[in-house]
């Protein structure tokens, strides 16, 4: 009868060191899974840096470019772009959004100059670099894409029970998306 | 010049010239069959050799009318369809006994070596500075059954329908495959990338060397499109995007460009043809390889 008390108290004890050993591995997974889509969050971001860094010395060459033929105008869009040197290190992600912003102002800037100056317009070097500012733009809209897509994801895990007790636990908050408006050229209007 | 019309009407007189041998065939057979079972149910086995001497030159008819059958589809294909598709998309090349090599089909990376293989009906070309290249495929695996009786080798076929390959100007950055279903074969690490489209994730496989140009090429309107091309083509489809190459396969268990027996060659027939080849212009035109993306800039 005792034998039988003690096995029943085994079994007990067991079932309760077997749940606890589930909820601490289902914890550390939860956990890495959420240390690992951060750390893809940040890659992506990085992604968005590179785009963007690619798309603004892009743009700086067709600035130089076009004060070749309208130096006014060009200096004028010049001064739109905070960042004369690209993207400082602690910038953060509303920054980032802000100069993207500005670099799409200063591309429909450049468009109207260039229905202004139809020289402009033929010169193969700046026809090639306005193929290229094109190109960055996808590579860019990629990258946001991606971060976003890595946010959802993560943010999604962050506010689903249980695995926001995790996320609490280890002070993990939603991430922001990185928001961009499309470039409305007919939005934009300069006075040179 | 002879038209169209003229053409068909000539192979169909050609078509059920050889449709009649088989039929005749056919009957004798049917008739040597008869014999056989009357023969062997009212006398013995010996009376029922009678029907064998029927039977075997039915047997010849409809072989004959066969083998005449298969030799018309290969000079309808040479006569009517190569000038047909020249006419569909100019600058076609239409080699019905051709196909993609097996190094080709392999470099898809989504279809496994076969112990059988076969490919026809090989058509290139160039479409808006796009190169393409497509075949019929089938891939077949060696099954070897143990029994008490003997060991009983068979084939089966993994892959029936057709691979495309498209040669845009742009090389791509990694390595990317959309698949319906499996996985990518090769070991260059591919990663399973999910997109931001839950519908397309529920539909495809997508896997990458790389996940920025996986979202580079997968933008919301490709996507879409993929989506579009599924629809419009029943059977599994797979894309393959290696270096230059795009490489997409249906596996819809359709054998393309064979006139049918006891088939009338109308427009109708014609126009499904015409179909099949347009899917390469659909293709190029869908995934819009033609545009900047895939063009060196």
């Amino acid at each position: 009868m005792i034998t039988l008390e003690i096995g029943g108290g085994l079994i007990a004890l067991f079932i309760v060191l077997g749940i606890l050993l589930i909820v601490a591995l289902w914890y550390i997974g939860t956990m890495n899974t959420l240390r690992q889509l951060e750390l893809k969050v940040h890659e992506a971001e990085s992604g968005i840096d590179v785009a963007l860094t690619k798309r603004f010395d892009m743009l700086s060459k067709m600035l130089e470019t076009t004060k070749g033929y309208a130096k006014h105008e060009a200096e004028t869009l010049e001064k739109v772009v905070k960042w004369r040197s690209g993207i400082p290190e602690n910038a953060t992600l509303k920054d980032k959004e802000e100069f993207l912003n500005q670099m799409n102002q200063v591309t429909s800037g450049i468009d109207v100059v260039v229905e202004q100056y139809p020289d402009l317009k033929a010169n193969t070097v700046f026809l090639e670099l306005q193929s290229a500012v094109a190109n960055t733009e996808e590579h860019l809209q990629a990258a946001r894409r991606l971060y976003n897509a890595n946010v959802t994801r993560i943010n999604h895990i962050i506010v689903t029970f249980p695995q926001s007790i995790v996320a609490n636990a280890i002070h993990m908050e939603k991430k922001p998306y990185f928001e961009a408006e499309e470039r409305k050229r007919q939005d934009v209007e300069f006075k040179f | 010049m002879i038209n169209l019309q003229d053409k068909l009407n000539q192979f169909n007189q050609l078509k059920k010239k050889s449709e009649r041998l088989v039929l005749i065939g056919g009957a004798i057979i049917a008739i040597g069959v008869i014999i056989i079972l009357i023969l062997a149910q009212q006398y013995n086995e010996n009376a029922a050799l009678i029907g064998f001497f029927v039977l075997v030159p039915g047997v010849i008819v409809a072989m004959v009318g066969g083998v005449e059958f298969s030799k018309l589809k290969k000079r309808f294909k040479v006569e009517v369809l190569s000038t047909f598709f020249q006419e569909a998309i100019p600058g076609t090349n239409y080699s019905p006994n051709a196909g993609l090599s097996q190094p080709e089909v392999y470099s898809t990376e989504f279809l496994k070596r076969a112990d059988r293989f076969y490919s026809e009906d090989l058509l290139t070309g160039q479409l808006d500075d796009v190169e393409f290249r497509s075949s019929d495929v089938k891939l077949e695996e060696r099954h070897v059954q143990h029994t008490r009786n003997g060991t009983r080798v068979y084939y089966v076929a993994y892959f029936v329908g057709r691979v495309f390959k498209f040669t845009f100007n742009k090389p791509f950055d990694g390595y990317l495959q959309v698949l319906e279903s499996g996985s990518p074969l090769s070991n260059r690490g591919f990663k399973k990338v999910e997109l931001e489209s839950i519908d397309f994730n529920k539909k495809f496989r997508t896997f990458s060397t790389n996940e920025l140009s996986a979202f580079y090429v997968l933008t919301p309107d490709i996507m879409e499109a993929i989506f579009e091309l599924e629809r419009r083509n029943p059977g599994r489809i797979s894309l393959s995007f290696t270096g230059q190459e795009l490489y997409i396969g249906i596996n819809n268990n359709r054998d393309t460009f064979e006139i049918k027996m006891f088939t009338t060659i109308d427009q109708n027939m014609m126009e499904e043809f015409k179909r099949d080849l347009l899917v390469i212009k659909d293709f190029v035109h869908t995934l819009k390889l033609n545009t900047k993306i895939f063009k060196q800039i």
